[in-house]
């Protein structure tokens, strides 16, 4: 419960380089998995990475679709700022599982599956009705 | 903590066991494809924003390095030392990436081939 009741300012200063370096509870973990880790964030930057490079093409490379003057934006900008997102909360579980590996505790569980299909879906009905919307004009 | 229980797991079964530099190695190779990734989007914005998408491509070499020194100096048995500070540099970068990608998505030319029609 003690988690719940704290604030938002020492859960964001929980995650500044610092403060990780300063918490040394537990033992230094297997190698293999500190390095397991550090790939997991790394291949979550990449994600972020193509998200923002999604975006970007979409509002750049694409024709506009006629009778929808922001169509574009609609699509690329949500998914750049996704991108953004992405790449916070990769690094924020890349220290909690780092903090649990080294207290052998459970992993914990990973929010990006939620963000990414809520995100998603939320993109792909987007998509749809600009598309409905430029064809039925 | 890197030992197996030896009735469970015979030494040598894992490749990775007998060395876990490989797990090293998939580590930098990973970092490499981050950075690629990094001068991959710089060239789209390139396209659009030539100052932004040098900055972003500058960015990439970067990126390689800082996956590099955080375990250069370690034989391949040490433990390795990534510091927080590298993976929150990283974010950083990101967040700072997609900002300029957004400002060049809103404010930059809508259709890089409408600059020629003009």
């Amino acid at each position: 419960m003690n988690k719940v009741h704290r604030s938002w300012r020492s859960r964001l200063s929980d995650l500044l380089p610092q403060s990780v370096a300063q918490d040394a509870g537990g033992t230094e973990p297997d190698p293999r998995f500190t390095f397991a880790n550090e790939r997991t964030f790394l291949a979550w930057s990449r994600t972020a990475l193509a998200l923002v490079v999604a975006g970007l093409a979409i509002v750049q490379l694409l024709p506009p679709f006629p009778g929808v003057p922001f169509g574009r934006h609609l699509l690329g900008v949500p998914l750049i700022a996704l991108g953004a997102v992405v790449a916070v909360v990769a690094y924020s579980e890349w220290v909690r599982s780092q903090r649990a590996l080294r207290r052998g505790e459970p992993l914990p569980r990973s929010v990006m599956p939620w963000i990414l299909s809520f995100a998603i879906t939320g993109m792909a009905i987007a998509a749809a009705a600009v598309l409905l919307a430029s064809a039925v004009r | 903590m890197t030992g197996q229980d030896p009735a469970v797991r015979q030494p040598g079964d894992d490749p990775e066991e007998r060395d876990p530099g490989l797990a090293r190695e998939r580590t930098s190779l990973a970092w490499l494809r981050t950075a690629i990734a990094f001068a991959a989007l710089g060239g789209t914005v390139l396209k659009a924003n030539i100052l932004t998408g040098a900055i972003i491509i500058a960015i990439a070499p970067v990126v390689w390095q800082l996956g590099r020194v955080s375990r250069s100096r370690s034989g391949p048995a040490d433990l390795p030392r990534i510091g927080a500070t590298q993976l929150f540099a990283m974010a950083v970068a990101i967040v700072a990436v997609a900002l300029l990608a957004l400002a060049v998505a809103i404010f930059g030319p809508a259709d890089p081939g409408a600059l020629r029609r003009r």
